[in-house]
């Protein structure tokens, strides 16, 4: 036993803290909705057959199937046969629990365009965030013009004001452009990160000089020396940038229920847990953790990819 | 390959005046060394040849033609940088390959995936990467072409930054304290090398160091900088032994040169109030400067001009250094002496030394020589 078991201690317990409500979405996303209500069933739940009260409730036979059926079942009245029907629907509508809250996460609501909708415009925010914080901290960082030292006061002075505090006059600026209820409204307020740029300009202050002016000597123009030269040196910056920005827009809820009213074909995956929300009859835990359990999933397996290049980008210093 | 000339280049920093009037004239094939202490601009001024940096005022040509205010590459010279510089996500050979690629493919035929299917790429890529092999071979790194500058030891990693440098068949190589990151051994190697190669392209070399002995051994001509100034460019020679100037004969050399104060009233030379001779020119009543190198004491038995003790000792093997503290004043000198005179300078032990009046050299107080005064001096009495 080592003297820093009390260290691993209060990590353990900050691990459990951080992962409980992780644990919680997926235990929910198996269980059945009986199972969720009264907290029974361990982790998985007991998986026991389950019938879909809706499903049921929407094939509840009429007089037009107990007649197309009656020559099915000889014999019987027509109770009989409304019986047997429903039994056969009952049949058809009972499934597993963890079946019952992933299908209906992808049945309820379109959750593969909304999943689709989050790429595109993750993506895009973080491809045209490089495009613009890439010359923006090479000039920070290398060039020197009259100002500069303005400019990045500028940078920092920016990084300090909340979306929040600017999403008011943001929206009224897209609503004047008619650009609500469009991907650019969900793409464009972000495309310029104050973030990138300074984390982008701390990390070519570290780019020694000589191989600026060795690219300059090589006959390189200043464009390409930041897409040919600091481009493929900032990776591991890159990498941590990347996480932080795809993270946030990812999971952004707030910017998207502001912009997208109403076209569903626009939701991003945050928007589609609102679908199992129910207003008066309660809502569906079980899809609504199922739907939760889908839309953080492709982030954990992204991180898990870049996490060995991410961690050695960080230690190798790169450039010596 | 072309001679350079620089013409009263002057840089300013805001208030700071980096240099203050530079004319220098470099022959082809010349391998000129810029050397002095740091914050010379030594390595400004290589800049402002490079085109990396515009100076205040003053001119720039390569081969006659003036070149100021033209963008670094179009000047079509190779600088090799004290940090390498390689570029770190490329191999060894695309490193070396970036000058030519850079200054022969258009933009679109350097394009990833379809650049080398475009008309004519073909063999202007197989026209690189045989420059590109030739390059490798003469630096004897063949061996590393697919390799990333990461994997490579110091001393290879400056063979990749000079064959990116001469692949691209410069007017004139530009070298910025090359060895200054490598061992002491592989500097001495290197030296060695890179003298050999300006010998084998024949090509204009310039070369910027702290270092006064790589200067001394490569160089065809030595330009002296400080503060701004070159305060002499000449042979190697010519700077260690016929200095115009005392900051020039203390920084060259090592130990440092002595320097003594005399003192000149009427025409006679006296040194601690000894006389050591007379100057029929240059009359006047001043104090000069003598200086001495440490090869130029000896130490003496009888009638020493000097004399003090032993104070530290540095023995070399080939030659030891004895430092004196001369009796009457706070002074100390730095004498040479033979290994067989070594039991003679032990620490403590009284010396006397003298030394030839003709091996010393004189300078004002401004510190600068006194070539005239030097030639008209006779010496009656035995100072030795």
């Amino acid at each position: 036993m080592t003297r820093d078991w009390w260290k691993h201690l209060v990590l353990i317990l900050g691990a459990i803290i951080v992962l409980a409500p992780f644990y919680m979405m997926v235990s929910y996303s198996f269980k059945s909705p009986g199972e969720i209500d009264r907290g029974i069933g361990g982790f998985f739940g007991r998986q026991e057959m389950m019938i879909d009260p809706r499903c049921v409730a929407l094939r509840q036979p009429g007089r037009a199937d107990i007649e197309a059926a009656r020559t099915r079942f000889p014999g019987q009245d027509d109770a009989g046969v409304q019986a047997a029907l429903l039994a056969e629907t009952e049949a058809d509508c009972s499934m597993r629990p963890a079946v019952f809250n992933y299908s209906k996460a992808f049945t309820e609501a379109p959750l593969i365009r909304y999943l689709l909708n989050g790429v595109i415009v993750t993506v895009s925010i973080f491809l045209i965030q490089i495009v613009v914080a890439l010359p923006a901290a090479y000039a920070l960082a290398k060039l020197k013009f009259w100002g500069r030292e303005a400019v990045f006061g500028l940078v920092l002075f920016c990084l300090l004001i909340p979306v929040h505090a600017i999403a008011l006059p943001l929206y009224i600026m897209l609503a004047k452009l008619g650009l609500t209820n469009t991907y650019a409204a969900l793409v464009v307020p972000w495309t310029i990160s104050v973030f990138g740029i300074f984390l982008m300009r701390q990390f070519f202050m570290t780019v020694p000089d000589d191989l600026i002016d060795a690219a300059r000597m090589d006959g390189m123009s200043e464009f390409a020396i930041v897409w040919r030269v600091m481009l493929p040196t900032a990776i591991p910056a890159l990498l941590a940038f990347a996480i932080f920005s795809i993270v946030a827009h990812w999971n952004d809820y707030f910017w998207p229920r502001i912009v997208v009213t109403g076209n569903r074909d626009l939701f991003t995956p945050p928007l589609g847990l609102r679908e199992f929300k129910g207003d008066g009859d309660g809502s569906f835990f079980g899809p609504m953790m199922a739907t939760a359990t889908v839309i953080v999933t492709p982030l954990i397996v992204a991180f898990l990819l870049a996490q060995r290049r991410f961690i050695e980008g960080i230690t190798l210093s790169g450039m010596k | 390959m072309a001679g350079l000339s620089i013409t009263s280049v002057k840089k300013r920093f805001g208030e700071t005046e980096v240099l203050k009037g530079v004319t220098l004239e470099i022959e082809d094939a010349e391998f000129v060394s810029l050397v002095g202490p740091s914050g010379c601009g030594k390595s400004t001024l290589l800049r402002i040849i490079a085109g990396l940096e515009d100076p205040t005022s003053g001119d720039i040509a390569i081969g006659n033609e003036t070149v100021t205010g033209v963008r670094a590459a179009d000047r079509n010279l190779s600088m090799v940088f004290q940090s390498y510089a390689l570029y770190p996500h490329l191999t060894v050979a695309e490193n070396i390959a970036v000058p030519l690629r850079m200054r022969s493919l258009s933009t679109s035929q350097r394009l990833p995936v379809i650049g080398p299917f475009l008309p004519g790429a073909q063999n202007k890529r197989a026209d690189i990467a045989s420059a590109v092999q030739h390059a490798a071979e003469m630096l004897e790194i063949s061996a590393l072409l697919d390799r990333k500058p990461g994997q490579l030891s110091g001393g290879q990693r400056q063979r990749v930054a000079l064959g990116r440098a001469l692949v691209r068949e410069p007017a004139a190589f530009l070298l910025d304290e090359p060895l200054s990151n490598l061992d002491a051994k592989l500097r001495v190697q290197t030296r060695a090398e890179i003298a050999q190669l300006h010998r084998r392209l024949n090509a204009t070399f310039i070369y910027v160091t702290h270092d006064q002995v790589e200067a001394m051994t490569m160089s065809d001509r030595i330009a002296v900088m400080m503060d701004g100034e070159i305060l002499q460019c000449d042979a190697p020679s010519v700077i260690y032994e016929d200095p115009s100037d005392i900051r020039v004969a203390e920084f060259i050399g090592s130990p440092k040169m002595n320097i003594l104060p005399v003192e000149v009233r009427d025409g006679a030379l006296s040194l601690f109030g000894q006389s050591m001779g007379r100057a029929a020119e240059g009359a006047q009543s001043d104090v000069f400067q003598l200086g001495l190198r440490p090869e130029a004491l000896r130490l003496a038995e009888s009638n020493p001009v000097l004399t003090g003790s032993v104070t530290h000792v540095e023995n070399l093997g080939a030659e030891v250094f004895a430092q004196v503290d001369l009796a009457d004043q706070t002074t100390r000198v730095t004498c040479r002496a033979a290994p067989t005179e070594r039991h003679k300078v032990r620490l403590g032990a009284s010396v006397g030394l003298s030394f030839d009046l003709r091996d010393a050299l004189i300078f004002d107080a401004d510190g600068k020589r006194q070539r005239r005064f030097e030639a008209s001096l006779s010496q009656p009495v035995e100072a030795a």
